[in-house]
């Protein structure tokens, strides 16, 4: 399948369930996965979603401005490094945001999220 | 002078078993600090051969490496170099804001993440960046870059 594409789906899949259900996020981790968030470390897909649902906001809307993705390895992994607004329920102005991904191939031909960086752009 | 400090860094978190972060019975947060430590060494090492000897950054990356700049995709010693060398303007200083990094597999490999401002003479306003690498461990008990994909972000 075209990378790029893949790429995509991932991007809109992960965004629109962060958006619709956060705890939704939960199989898309895994117990080896990991995420800093703003310069926090968390690992396993319980500890992370845990994390994320955690967030100081109960609404939010992610658009997305660019996405780059590149094959990571002869394990089939992939990268994909994105960039976009979040935007908060009540908040005036949006916060613009980075992240990358690292998916990995599961067995059930599907991806995982290994690796998660994220980081909102001040200005 | 800055290259060889580079190298022994290198060198020493290798030696101290960066490649076998899997086995068991090693310290997490142990393996954090180096992989953390390593990041941020490549980081000055790779802004410092951008900021004052372009010419030396291909001497980072392999035949198999991928470059995406602003969304074109490069790939190879040559093409990444001579996109490198054709970048539209001579001098430039990157200033780090944040580093983030974290093992990228059981083989040894590093991702990491940076965002920063880059600094043109002549414009009055910075531009800002973001920017991410994979590095994987070489042959020759060194890293070089797999992966590199920059965006400036846009205010």
């Amino acid at each position: 399948m075209d990378p790029d594409a893949v790429a995509k789906a991932f991007v809109e899949h992960y965004y629109s369930t962060f958006d619709a259900n956060r705890a939704n996020l939960a199989n898309l981790y895994q117990e080896s996965s990991m995420l800093t968030f703003e310069g926090q470390k968390i690992q396993g897909s319980p500890n992370i979603v845990a994390k994320l649902t955690s967030l100081p906001f109960q609404q939010c809307q992610h658009s997305i401005t660019t996405v780059d993705c590149q094959p990571s390895g002869p394990a089939g992994g992939m990268l994909v490094f994105v960039s976009g607004n979040l935007q908060l329920a009540g908040e005036q102005h949006a916060l613009k945001f980075s992240q990358m991904f690292h998916l990995m191939p599961t067995p059930q031909g599907s991806f995982y999220v290994l690796n998660d960086i994220f980081r909102l752009n001040y200005a | 002078m800055h290259y060889v400090l580079y190298r022994e860094l290198i060198s020493l978190y290798i030696f101290m078993g960066l490649g076998e972060w899997g086995k068991r019975g090693r310290g997490r947060e142990e393996m954090e600090e180096q992989v953390e430590g390593l990041g941020r060494a490549f980081v000055d090492h790779y802004y410092y051969l951008f900021d004052n000897d372009r010419s030396s950054l291909p001497s980072l990356y392999h035949s198999t490496s991928m470059l995406t700049f602003e969304g074109h995709k490069v790939q190879g010693v040559d093409e990444i170099s001579q996109k490198l060398n054709l970048l539209p303007f001579d001098q430039c200083q990157h200033v780090i804001s944040t580093i983030d990094s974290q093992p990228s597999s059981f083989t040894g490999g590093i991702m990491v993440f940076v965002s920063g401002s880059l600094k043109l003479p002549g414009e009055e306003h910075q531009l800002r960046f973001s920017q991410m690498f994979h590095l994987v461990p070489s042959s020759e008990g060194s890293f070089f870059v797999q992966n590199d994909i920059f965006r400036l972000n846009y205010g």
